[in-house]
């Protein structure tokens, strides 16, 4: 894998978060303006006990370079 | 295969302001399944919703993708026009790209793009999976509990029994009334808190609709909204309250004298007693660890004077099950222990060092001085009174990090008081912040400042006796000085806690307990009654500290709250709950224990294939009504039987994939 000199790399970064709590706080970072990374993405799931480890591993699997669980 | 419709919303210029939306809704034709998409300036508004019921039966839509902003803002409307056109309303998936997208990225228009196309992929990803979800329906008990005979409790049970409803109140002291009952005046208007209690307390205890369970305790809460099972414990009295008529005597003739509780310790009670004489119910109880007959096998002078024949020494404790829809906690406060904190205000081991509720009894015409203010150590007329701000409240390494929020005006109200019934009394009132917002408190302060308060703005750091004065040494904050006060008596605004025995009652209706140690509510804005176990609402104290006028209106909402659910024949639950598939389902139990809320236990089904002989088989078994639809016994299923509709193992795989794309 070769990275090109002038492009700076960012993770990708897949979001598991738990639709009360942080699913929340990142509704609330939208509506205070918070910028972060465009490369992070979230997936709603109803509580972070949902969330399973074969989950995680097909994150990895596809592409992905961390995963961030919130609850 | 389904046939996926896209409808991309611009929010005004919060997303067609920072992404192209007609590029997104071109973009989203090409993912799998979608036969239709479009953009509109306003998905929300009549017209953008009518042009979703028409594409639907133009298009012949069976699932719809809106990719607008936070589900949590516009799930249920969207799901509304789904049903509107004739659509199961669980055929909608949200992609949130306002709020996840173009209000986070909006500097850099061209990541967002492609991160809104991302989203709308994982959304339409989940859309082709989507099924048609149907809510179910549980009976409802059209009976509501109330834990806590406080002033809160008592405003909820009168405002659900006059709705129409029965209610059971059940209150662990002898008599209702909590605190509010105990003081004096209340600020700002200075009525007189029992001239307003106890007359509805009394209205609890003539409410043809109202059951009162006083000296009682619930020790149990079984079952789920709508269909509670509730164990009350009543605690031995020793008196037989069908039979008192509530004359007295006992209490006059009863020879053993121990503190009194609801003065405080500043008086003596009777070992058989009514707490005060206007108690609800009149009637009295036995302490049977003070009492002599108890004690000492010898006496029973209160069962000889009783013309009635009430007093009954061998009762016994009585275990009693009431069936209820909803529960309201209303178990309130109490004040935080600042003797076993605060070394240097002496321990507890100055007599004239009291709180601010020792001070609501000294100045109370019912209480132990009939209304003068004298000191505890001689009964004298205190000339010089301090008062201390803030003990326990705002000192996170001593108490709590919080304000206590009643303290500044009831301060206010005490300083008053001094002023008014001691000629010549100087008050000294040590602060860190005077907080007054309500209505017409912060004129009340003022007139305080006027009646010749003196605020010394800093906090106390000792007191001690100097002969029969207290000498109460802190800084003056503002001008930055030591100041020195020899005083006669000292009022200590001690924090607002939760009561004892919170964590047992929180435990029994799940609900949980911040880090203060108050019962979490479901949303501090917007739920602020209820809580995240269905059919549990919280009224008062219980939840966070406040004065009279809050408890009050709180206690009003979870009685509209409650009335609302008990009006319902029968409550329909969501539907987005564990469903056990037990043709695969091994019965191996895994899910039982991880289960938050009790709902998943193993029953035993009979499976009959044909040429073989019935089979009996254990399986696992949801119970609609309790399961909240986490998911943690999704994730412990092996085999994959246990499954959260709408965040299926599937489901969520599937957003996996395409997010990561």
């Amino acid at each position: 894998m070769s990275v090109a000199p002038e492009t700076v790399w960012e993770p990708k970064i897949i979001g598991f978060f738990c639709n009360w709590c942080s699913y929340a706080g990142a509704d609330l970072a939208g509506v205070s303006r918070i910028n972060y990374p465009p490369t992070v993405r979230i997936i709603r799931v109803p509580c972070s006990s949902r969330i399973n480890p074969y989950l995680v591993l097909r994150a990895f699997q596809h592409g992905a370079d961390g995963v961030l669980i919130s609850g | 295969m389904p046939r996926i419709g896209v409808f991309v919303c611009w929010c005004g210029s919060n997303i067609g302001g920072v992404i192209d939306c007609p590029k997104l809704a071109t973009d989203a034709v090409n993912l799998p399944g979608v036969v239709y998409s479009t953009e509109y300036k306003y998905m929300c508004s009549e017209p953008g919703q009518n042009s979703i019921i028409q594409a639907i039966r133009d298009h012949r839509l069976d699932r719809v993708v809106v990719a607008s902003c936070s589900p949590r803002l516009h799930e249920e409307t969207f799901r509304k026009t789904l049903a509107r056109a004739g659509l199961n309303p669980y055929l909608l998936e949200m992609a949130n790209i306002r709020e996840h997208c173009t209000w986070v990225h909006n500097k850099e228009p061209e990541k967002a793009q492609a991160k809104s196309l991302a989203l709308v992929s994982r959304a339409v990803a989940k859309a082709n999976l989507l099924e048609p979800l149907f809510p179910s329906s549980i009976p409802m008990t059209k009976r509501c509990l109330v834990i806590g005979g406080g002033i809160a409790g008592i405003q909820t049970a009168l405002d659900v029994a006059d709705a129409g409803h029965e209610v059971i109140l059940v209150e662990r002291e002898p008599t209702i009334g909590g605190n509010m009952v105990k003081l004096d005046k209340t600020f700002p208007t200075l009525d007189c808190s029992a001239c307003i209690s106890t007359p509805k307390m009394v209205a609890v205890s003539t409410h043809p609709n109202i059951t009162l369970y006083t000296y009682s305790e619930v020790a149990g809460v079984d079952g789920y909204i709508g269909n509670f099972e509730v164990t009350i414990r009543c605690k031995v009295s020793y008196v037989d309250h069908t039979k008192c008529t509530g004359c007295g005597d006992c209490q006059a003739k009863c020879p053993t004298k121990v503190s009194n509780e609801f003065n405080l310790g500043l008086d003596t009670r009777k070992a058989i007693y009514i707490p005060f004489p206007q108690a609800v119910p009149n009637k009295p109880v036995i302490d049977a660890a003070n009492c002599r007959y108890f004690t000492t096998g010898k006496c029973k002078i209160c069962q000889k004077i009783c013309a009635a024949g009430a007093i009954d020494y061998e009762q016994q404790e009585t275990i009693i099950t009431e069936k209820v829809g909803a529960i309201v906690v209303a178990t309130g406060y109490q004040l935080f222990d600042w003797a076993a904190a605060y070394g240097e205000y002496g321990y507890g081991r100055f007599p004239d060092v009291v709180t601010g509720m020792h001070f609501e009894r000294l100045v109370n015409a019912a209480g132990p001085t009939g209304g003068k203010i004298l000191r505890p150590s001689d009964q004298t007329e205190p000339k010089t009174v301090v008062f201390v701000k803030c003990v326990g409240s705002r000192d996170p390494a001593k108490g709590k990090e919080y304000c206590s929020r009643a303290c500044c005006m009831y301060t206010a109200k005490h300083a008053h008081q001094v002023l008014e019934k001691v000629p010549g009394a100087k008050v000294y009132i040590f602060y860190i912040d005077v907080r007054t917002p309500g209505k017409a408190y912060e004129e009340f302060y003022q007139r305080t400042i006027s009646d010749g308060a003196v605020y010394v703005r800093g906090r106390v750091s000792k007191i001690y006796q100097l002969g029969d004065k207290l000498v109460v040494r802190g800084s003056d904050t503002l001008l930055g000085r030591p100041v020195e006060v020899e005083a006669d008596m000292v009022v200590l605004a001690s924090a607002m806690v939760s009561s004892g025995g919170i964590e047992d009652v929180a435990r029994m209706v799940s609900v949980q307990v911040d880090k203060d140690g108050w019962l979490q509510e479901a949303h501090p804005k917007l739920r602020p009654v209820e809580t995240h176990t269905g059919g549990v609402f919280l009224a008062g104290t219980c939840q966070g500290p406040k004065d009279i006028p809050d408890t009050v209106a709180q206690a009003s909402a979870a009685a509209s709250k409650v009335s609302g659910l008990l009006f319902r024949e029968e409550l329909a639950t969501d539907p987005m709950i564990s469903t056990v598939n037990q043709a695969i389902c091994t019965g191996c139990g895994l899910c039982v224990p991880v289960c938050p809320y009790q709902a998943v236990e193993l029953k035993t089904i009979t499976e009959r294939i044909p040429g073989h002989a019935p089979r009996e088989r254990t399986v696992a078994s949801v119970n609609s009504g309790l399961c909240q639809g986490c998911g943690a016994c999704n994730v412990a299923c092996r085999p994959g039987a246990i499954q959260v509709k709408g965040f299926s193992n599937d489901e969520l795989v599937a957003e996996v994939d395409a997010i990561c794309l």
